[in-house]
């Protein structure tokens, strides 16, 4: 193959990989890497590189499922477990992305504010052009608007130039991992991971690329693309906190909210710095406000066997226009709602996140070893013990933050 | 006849399988389908004890039911059943697998499956993809019901018959359709009818309750005279009396004359007096000639009126007539004196008498005229509708041309009913 046809398919074929995970790098998780930069600076920059690491091998695993099978992945679960596993994996989908999308209204709503406009006005208005962009466009249109504003998310990696780092710190940082037996800081590590390998993300990226219909032959651009896409994303997660920990942390500045590291930067940073933060978590937050909600209905309609698609109309798809029109609307409203219980939502999002993923990651791995389901193309015995290790060392922190959510005290 | 009734295999799944003495062989595992005249239907059943798989043959099954399945044999004589993807699986293969139309595009899941007894076979007759389905696998179908009831609702079947489904075979990764999903959930009467006439009589009654009273009416003019009594004995008054009603006179007087006579009038008692007359007089003829055919709603109307007035008065009797495309002109001794088809009637000017446009020289029957000497008459002029007088010229009705050809050319689903 020559080398622009081989760009040319990767052209082709790219796009969930890219977009999955660059959305999992949405306003909850830019809230957790600007807290972990601005709480343990240079020192926590290292976890991105076994992260990146982790996503890798499970999205990796994801998309071939996807290309193999050509179905989704609560398809799969469905077919291969039954009713009653489905459901209950739906229904705490459900609630874990409902939380997301809140975090991710609440984060389009903060970037709104601290850029001088009333969340009043702004939110009704995006939430309403989100539902019609979605229910009257076609998916492909909307891909390629999500993967343009993707592009957005370079304006971290300048911001983090901005904000002028150590670059030895950085180095040093970065390569030389520190492991501080502080509860705050295992805390965070774990939080970091479990903001980039999301449940959803794993259904959304399934999804995707069975509905592209990749086929098998160009599983390695697929591979590319998956790759691609977690190494970027994690750049980004890494200049996020750069940009913190070059800034907030230095200063000693503690921080609660991605947009409370946006207003802390401008004295120390520069208005540029500020601006380019502030839009680039609005970005984010509208990136998930789209993407989590329609992934939700879509995914939870394909298990359950409920009609679905965007040009359908309510009659004839009642389940799948009811549920992303529900977590549209709550999620919009709730953040206008003053004192309405965000976080409380958000740390329940989280913890059902948590409680979800080992689940969805022994489902994985099991159908990705599943003979009947996958033919030859399961796991090979190699790539199996890197994908149990990770899987392993992931269940197992999201179970300690699982645990420390019902036990803050620890 | 091992099967009693219709089940969902759901309903039999993990239940205990009994030998001739009580003793448990093992649990209902799974069911092997194979291919069958005219339904696929279940060769074995897998039975589990102990973590081992056996097989029990159809042949080897004397209970088969909700409640209780027995076996023949004991447990000595069952064989160790080896897993293969050569067989077609109910639970491993088609449940919970994707339904797609017929244009591939991915629509709904098969959440359970039905089965029925045929002849000593166990037949798939539909599968359930409806909200009823996931709630039965996940055993909580009652309480479901319950709680929506306390919303005033109730949840509807969803099945789609096993007409609708492509030929299995084994190693599927999903289920098609063979008429678009959409045309499925908006089925035609005449297509009801004929689903109707190929499951059994306790399927087709089952099926007929869920039907809009309109629908049923009309699916049930579409039936085959036997199962027309079968459904009709079988149902409540109160709803026969409905769906009586809501059908042509003609129409429900021949679902009424197989019927036994107390039923008949038990039927009649429910239904307004006006129509239920009107049935009474059609009843008193034979069923092969003009006065056992002829519908007894038409329209007519005195010769002296003007076009304009006919419309008027056209537009609201129209709605409760079924044969419309004649206007006829009776004296005020309801003798008929003319006819005007629709399109001369909109033609007309508006002022002139309906006298002036009819046409006189008229062809008619008496009640007694046998049915094919009507369907002579209405083939060689070229009607729609043929006017039955008495001897005085009396316009008693007409006979309708989808009437008489329904006697000529049975509708295919009174042809293919199945014998059960």
């Amino acid at each position: 193959m020559s080398r622009w046809k081989r760009v040319l398919l990767f052209i082709s074929v790219m796009g969930p990989g890219i977009l999955a995970a660059n959305i999992g790098n949405d306003g909850s998780g830019i809230t957790t890497y600007s807290v972990a930069g601005a709480r343990f600076g240079y020192s926590i920059l290292w976890t991105m590189i076994p992260t990146t690491i982790f996503l890798i091998v499970i999205q990796n695993m994801v998309a071939r499922l996807g290309v193999v099978t050509g179905k989704g992945l609560s398809a799969l679960i469905r077919e291969n477990y039954g009713v009653r596993a489905t459901f209950f994996v739906m229904t705490a989908l459900f609630i874990a992305n409902l939380g997301t999308a809140v975090a991710n209204f609440a984060g389009l709503a903060a970037s709104v504010e601290i850029l001088g406009f009333s969340k009043y006005l702004v939110l009704p208005l995006i939430a309403v052009s989100i539902w019609v962009l979605v229910t009257k466009g076609t998916y492909m249109v909307i891909e390629r608007i999500l993967l343009g504003a993707c592009f957005i998310y370079t304006g971290y990696i300048i911001s983090a130039f901005l904000a002028g780092p150590d670059w030895s710190q950085l180095a040093y940082g970065t390569l030389i991992p520190t492991l501080k037996w502080d509860h705050e800081f295992i805390i965070l590590t774990v939080a970091i991971i479990g903001t980039t390998i999301t449940p959803w993300m794993q259904f959304y990226l399934q999804s995707s690329i069975a509905d592209k219909g990749v086929k098998i032959e160009n599983y390695n651009a697929t591979k590319a693309d998956v790759i691609f896409g977690s190494v970027t994303t994690d750049t980004v997660s890494f200049f996020i906190m750069l940009t913190c920990a070059a800034t907030l942390f230095v200063h000693g500045i503690r921080i609660e909210e991605a947009s409370e590291a946006a207003i802390a930067l401008r004295p120390l940073a520069g208005d540029y710095a500020f601006l380019l933060f502030a839009l680039c978590l609005g970005n984010a937050a509208l990136l998930g406000a789209i993407v989590v909600p329609l992934t939700t209905a879509y995914v939870i309609c394909e298990g359950m066997g409920w009609e679905s698609g965007l040009n359908k109309t309510f009659k004839e798809a009642p389940q799948f226009l009811g549920i992303y029109t529900a977590i549209i609307s709550s999620a919009g409203i709730l953040v206008l709602i003053p004192g309405a219980p965000l976080v409380l939502l958000m740390v329940l999002a989280s913890f059902m996140n948590g409680l979800l993923l080992p689940f969805v990651l022994l489902y994985v791995i099991n159908l990705a070893n599943n003979k009947r389901v996958m033919g030859d193309y399961i796991n090979s015995k190699g790539y199996n013990y890197i994908a149990w290790a990770t899987v392993f060392t992931v269940i197992s922190l999201t179970a300690f933050l699982v645990v420390t959510t019902i036990f803050p005290a620890g | 006849m091992p099967l009693f009734g219709e089940l969902f295999v759901s309903e039999i799944l993990k239940k205990p399988v009994l030998d001739p003495k009580g003793e448990e062989l093992g649990n209902v595992k799974d069911l092997i389908v194979t291919k069958g005249q005219p339904l696929p239907r279940i060769s074995a059943l897998i039975i589990e004890k102990k973590k081992m798989q056996y097989l029990l043959p159809w042949e080897d099954i004397s209970i088969f039911n909700k409640r209780i399945i027995s076996a023949k044999v004991y447990t000595q004589a069952l064989e160790p059943y080896e897993s293969s993807e050569d067989d077609l699986l109910i639970v491993r293969d088609i449940f919970d697998r994707q339904i797609v139309d017929v244009n591939g595009v991915k629509v709904v899941r098969v959440n359970d499956v039905r089965l029925e007894g045929l002849q000593s076979d166990a037949c798939l007759i539909a599968v359930d993809v409806g909200m009823r389905g996931i709630l039965r696998r996940l055993g909580i179908e009652r309480k479901g019901e319950d709680l929506i009831r306390l919303f005033g609702k109730t949840i509807t079947h969803n099945l789609i018959s096993w007409d609708y489904i492509q030929p299995l075979e084994p190693r599927l990764t999903s289920i098609s359709l063979t008429i678009p999903r959409q045309m499925i959930s908006r089925l035609h009467p005449a297509d009801i009818a004929e689903i109707i006439s190929k499951v059994s009589r306790e399927e087709g009654a089952t099926f007929f309750k869920d039907l809009s009273v309109e629908t049923a009416a009309e699916a049930l003019s579409e039936l085959q005279p036997e199962m027309q009594v079968e459904i009709i004995r079988d149902m409540d008054r109160e709803r026969a009396s409905d769906i009586i009603e809501m059908m042509p006179p003609d129409e429900a007087a021949d679902v009424l004359s197989d019927l036994p006579t107390e039923t008949v009038r038990e039927i009649l008692e429910h239904i307004e007096k006006e129509e239920a007359e009107d049935i009474q007089e059609l009843l008193g003829h034979e069923k092969d000639t003009a006065g056992g055919l002829m519908t007894n709603e038409f329209i007519a109307y005195p010769p002296n009126i003007t076009v304009q007035e006919a419309m008027e008065k056209f537009r609201k009797d129209a709605a409760e007539i079924e044969t419309v495309y004649y206007i006829y002109v009776v004296d005020e001794k309801e003798k008929l004196t003319g006819v005007a088809s629709l399109k001369e009637l909109l033609l007309a000017e508006p002022s002139i008498r309906l006298a002036e446009i009819m046409e006189t020289k008229l062809k008619t029957v008496t009640p007694e005229t046998d049915e094919m000497v009507v369907a002579e008459i209405i083939s060689k002029y070229n009607l729609v509708a043929l006017p039955v007088i008495d001897n005085e010229g009396v316009l008693l009705g007409i006979v309708a041309i989808d009437d008489i050809i329904d006697r000529i050319l049975p509708p295919t689903a009174k042809k293919k009913r199945r014998k059960v």
